[in-house]
């Protein structure tokens, strides 16, 4: 019973996705536009160093890191603490509430869809045209089914974070701000803005004990080492579900306990 | 003349009843400041940590990419501030609710645009001028009226390029339902501003000087401060051309409004 909801509500967020084909388009056309810039600017920081590698990353691998990282984003986030922030403005919320789904389960499956279709029209292109530009850089064996299985948990937990964050606005009727705060501090500490390897080795060390580098560097590690042993990809791996499993039940939590400051005017 | 005055007169009661209404959400505006010297802070954050690792990029040190990136804070902070009301422009025409400025015996761009005063862009202004007299003190430039006048000329300059560039993604949806994408990407630009433009081979350095300008928000008017020796000829042309590609934004968004038909509702 309850896999036919869950499969009819990702349908249904493909099928959204898929209404606004030109906004996917403008979606990839704006991560070619990144990939340019990115190209340049680490050609031009590159060039000033000697031997071309630097803390173990030479000009491809960060090229292939940050790039991919941009278009992880375009991909995952689905923007749920602001559609979650609206809905509680709104008063939209009571009618999620009345869904015979519990309300985490309504907004995964409500994403996860739009996540997939997303990943296959603009993540797959720019995947393909960063490995010409690259000259087939980014190892293709074992590492690839490790990243898409890293790739789908560094998505639960971001949306765990997400309804987390989207939670707090019920309390703090702000949208705009909550989300511009939870976003930098995600892609900050997860190193999608500079790689985690440039890093100062104590703040390298602080990322490392919080959960947002398993968003975006665990997949990406996958994708710039190809020569991982296998007890390090399922470590990694390993350290990936125990965060999805601790964020999400404490999403979960959370929203139980502040569900009823829910006030709604009118409506 | 008096135009001038009234439209300032109404400017001013129009932003005063703006900010009151504001106030009302007090914790919204504290927690958007707050996001806003975060998104600055990593910004500051990453070229510091890039810097740790490499030297220099093409010839630029630390120092003079901290210029150019207060420099950009500044010239994008009236962008911010007072032309905010762009984001929604997709809202009023999609709801219908857009034929209100249609009624108005005043200039509809004008009525439109001020309806919004942004305060949080004004947590960006600070640390804009913070990176950038940091920057100043450490590359040892000479203060002087002239550098100050030209820095304000500069500053002034730039920053009519990114309003004009958002004016023009904001009016697109006047020719598009569903355009937020495009405003959405195009904001995507302002980011690149702050890296010299040099770093681009000749056919996107073209591009990002002509078609989307935005080696104006801080590249070519920081210079007259920053490499005064060598001053190429677009940087003494950016006022003119920054008034220039205002005046096409205005246009482009006013042909948009006058093809505006309602709703119907």
């Amino acid at each position: 019973m309850r896999i036919k909801a869950w499969v009819s509500l990702t349908r249904a967020s493909i099928m959204e996705f898929l209404q606004f084909r030109l906004s996917a388009f403008v979606m990839f056309i704006g991560n070619i536009i990144y990939l340019i810039v990115i190209y340049n600017l680490w050609k031009a920081i590159f060039a000033s160093v000697d031997n071309g590698i630097v803390n173990g990353m030479s000009f491809n691998d960060t090229m292939i890191y940050l790039v991919l990282a941009s278009a992880q984003f375009t991909f995952m986030e689905a923007y749920l603490v602001w559609e979650m922030g609206r809905s509680i403005q709104s008063g939209r919320i009571v009618l999620e509430l009345l869904k015979p789904i519990s309300i985490e389960q309504y907004k995964l499956f409500g994403i996860e869809g739009g996540n997939i279709a997303a990943f296959v029209v603009t993540f797959i292109p720019t995947f393909i045209i960063v490995q010409i530009i690259t000259k087939g850089a980014i190892p293709m064996g074992i590492n690839i089914l490790y990243y898409l299985i890293a790739a789908t948990l560094g998505m639960l937990i971001n949306f765990s974070i997400d309804f987390l964050i989207g939670t707090v606005c019920l309390y703090t009727e702000s949208t705009w701000g909550i989300n511009i705060m939870k976003q930098v501090v995600v892609l900050f500490l997860s190193g999608a803005v500079v790689p985690l390897a440039f890093f100062p080795s104590k703040l390298r060390a602080i990322a490392m004990f919080l959960p947002f580098q398993a968003i975006y560097n665990t997949p990406l590690t996958f994708l710039t080492t190809g020569d991982l042993s296998m007890f390090n990809s399922l470590k990694m791996l390993g350290t990936q579900a125990i965060w999805v499993v601790v964020l999400f039940a404490l999403a979960k939590l959370f929203w139980r306990l502040s569900e009823r400051v829910i006030t709604v005017n009118g409506g | 003349m008096s135009k001038l005055r009234f439209y300032l007169k109404i400017y001013g009661k129009i932003i005063v009843q703006d900010i009151k209404s504001k106030m009302s959400y007090r914790s919204d505006f504290i927690i958007s400041i707050i996001g806003i010297l975060l998104t600055d802070a990593s910004e500051l954050l990453a070229f510091y940590i890039t810097f740790l690792n490499f030297p220099s990029v093409c010839g630029w040190t630390y120092h003079e990419m901290l210029f150019l990136y207060g420099f950009s804070l500044i010239a994008l902070t009236p962008l911010q501030c007072l032309f905010d009301n762009n984001w929604n422009l997709r809202h009023y025409v999609y709801d219908g609710d857009f034929i209100k400025y249609c009624f108005r015996p005043i200039n509809i761009f004008f009525y439109f645009i001020s309806e919004d005063f942004d305060t949080k862009g004004i947590g960006q202004f600070f640390v804009g001028l913070g990176t950038l007299i940091y920057a100043w003190t450490k590359l040892r430039l000479s203060v002087n009226f002239i550098s100050i006048a030209l820095l304000v000329v500069a500053l002034i300059s730039a920053s009519l390029f990114m309003i004009a560039i958002m004016n023009i993604a904001a009016a697109t949806c006047f020719y598009l339902t569903n355009s937020g994408y495009v405003i959405g990407t195009m904001s995507k630009f302002r980011d690149y501003a702050k890296y010299p433009v040099t770093i681009f081979s000749t056919f996107f350095r073209l591009i990002f000087t002509f078609i989307i300008p935005i080696a104006f928000i801080a590249y070519y008017p920081s210079l007259v401060v920053l490499r005064p020796e060598k001053i190429p000829i677009l940087t003494w042309l950016s006022p003119v051309y920054g008034i220039f590609f205002f005046y096409i934004s205005y246009k482009v968004w006013m042909l948009g409004a006058s093809k505006y038909s309602g709703t119907g509702s």
